[in-house]
């Protein structure tokens, strides 16, 4: 542990930030994460080509989007009548039963920030990857850390299965390709957040805005 | 000798992680341009506030009905504890079980552990540190999963729409539980976990 006097070394230590453990920095090898002693906090997880890999990962993710968005997830026949669901017309399903603070977040966690988490995710990764200085790495990646956790897709996706077994009685349901490109997108976004090798990209960034 | 940086005169943006010396405190980071504190101020009062009036919200989300199925004129309001009833009576007991974890026992489970967490850390309980970053971390973990029941009233809303025959709408009480997620969420983020370990920290520099 340093003396007061080498604060301004702090580019030598590491300080946890959930238990505030003081630590010293060292190398930590490809595919290895590195934890605090104290509280288990995983510091860094070194990913093997995690820029390569997430701006991938995330083309993919804003491919998959489309069909996840514009086919029906699930269709409904019941005596001769039929209906098509998607994830936009649940949002409007709500809108239409007056519950408009509901519906907008509905719209915020199953459409809009899943999208702009990958669009953010493809301009960050290849700007690093290409070594450009575009405008505002830094804002885009706090972005994306602080939109992580409210992109709700996979919950939604339990929520189709909940609602497919509650109505497996009263109608037939069936599931459509919406359904199944909204899970391919699902295991994307997941991959993409375990592939994102946070302190490289950070680092990265840094590297970048300084040398303008 | 300390293991905390803030002893030594160093603190950590809890965003990108750097490592920056303590006059950066109360500025924002060089690196990512969040404003970085030493200790996340009012935290607990935040916290404190943002957990009760999700508790608050989560009586009526319990007591209003969130959605109604209106089958030929008639109308049948149903309430969160009213749809698990009617999966059991149905037979339907795995699928009654992930409903009622996701919608009464996780949101109850979140307030009594930042209940908990809070109060321990208010009056500088030290003992279980570990346990109470695990308890933080599953209720951080959990919370989201609450929203189930929302999604699954917005997908019935949208597919059940026969005309006369058979239609559901959503209802104000999903309103109250939406918020009730949202609050707690909200609660568990702006919660400085650091605080855990302060109090211990300060008693094994004091018998030094």
């Amino acid at each position: 542990m340093p003396p007061r006097s080498e604060t301004r070394h702090a580019h030598r230590f590491w300080a946890c930030p959930e238990c505030d453990y003081l630590m010293h920095q060292r190398a930590v090898p490809d595919k290895q994460e590195a934890n605090c002693p104290r509280c288990g906090y995983t510091l860094v997880a070194r990913h093997h080509r995690s820029v390569e890999r997430t701006l991938a990962l995330a083309i993919t993710g804003l491919i998959l989007f489309f069909p996840a968005n514009l086919f029906p997830i699930l269709s409904l026949q019941a005596l001769g009548l039929a209906q098509q669901e998607t994830i936009f017309s649940s949002v409007v399903a709500l809108y239409d039963s007056r519950l408009y603070a509901v519906s907008a977040l509905v719209l915020m966690t199953a459409i809009i920030v899943p999208f702009i988490k990958m669009l953010l995710m493809v301009y960050l990764s290849a700007s690093l990857m290409f070594h450009r200085r575009s405008r505002g790495l830094s804002w885009a990646m706090r972005s994306y850390q602080q939109l992580d956790s409210w992109g709700m897709l996979e919950i939604y996706l339990l929520g189709v299965f909940v609602s497919m077994i509650k109505l497996v009685d009263i109608a037939e349901v069936t599931p459509g390709i919406g359904l199944y490109s909204m899970a391919a997108l699902i295991l994307t976004t997941l991959i993409t957040s375990t592939q994102l090798d946070q302190h490289r990209f950070w680092r990265r960034i840094e590297q970048l805005e300084r040398a303008r | 000798m300390s293991h905390s940086a803030l002893k030594q005169g160093l603190l950590c943006c809890t965003q990108c992680h750097k490592t920056l010396p303590h006059s950066y405190d109360g500025r924002p980071c060089p690196r990512c341009g969040t404003k970085v504190h030493q200790r996340r101020p009012h935290s607990i009062t935040y916290s404190w506030a943002l957990l009760i009036s999700a508790a608050f919200a989560l009586i009526p989300a319990y007591m209003l009905p969130i959605m109604t199925l209106k089958s030929l004129g008639q109308g049948a309001p149903s309430t969160i504890i009213g749809g698990v009833i009617d999966l059991i009576e149905y037979d339907m007991l795995g699928i009654a079980f992930v409903v009622l974890t996701a919608s009464v026992i996780i949101p109850l489970i979140k307030v009594v552990g930042m209940v908990i967490l809070l109060l321990t850390v208010q009056r500088g309980v030290v003992t279980n540190l570990h346990q109470k970053m695990l308890m933080y971390r599953f209720v951080e973990w959990i919370g989201r999963w609450s929203m189930l029941d929302i999604f699954v009233v917005a997908i019935l809303a949208a597919i059940v729409q026969l005309g006369n025959l058979a239609s559901i709408n959503g209802e104000v009480g999903a309103t109250a539980f939406g918020a009730a997620v949202i609050l707690t969420m909200l609660s568990a983020t702006v919660f400085d976990t650091r605080l855990i370990w302060d109090k211990h920290l300060q008693q094994l520099e004091e018998s030094q």
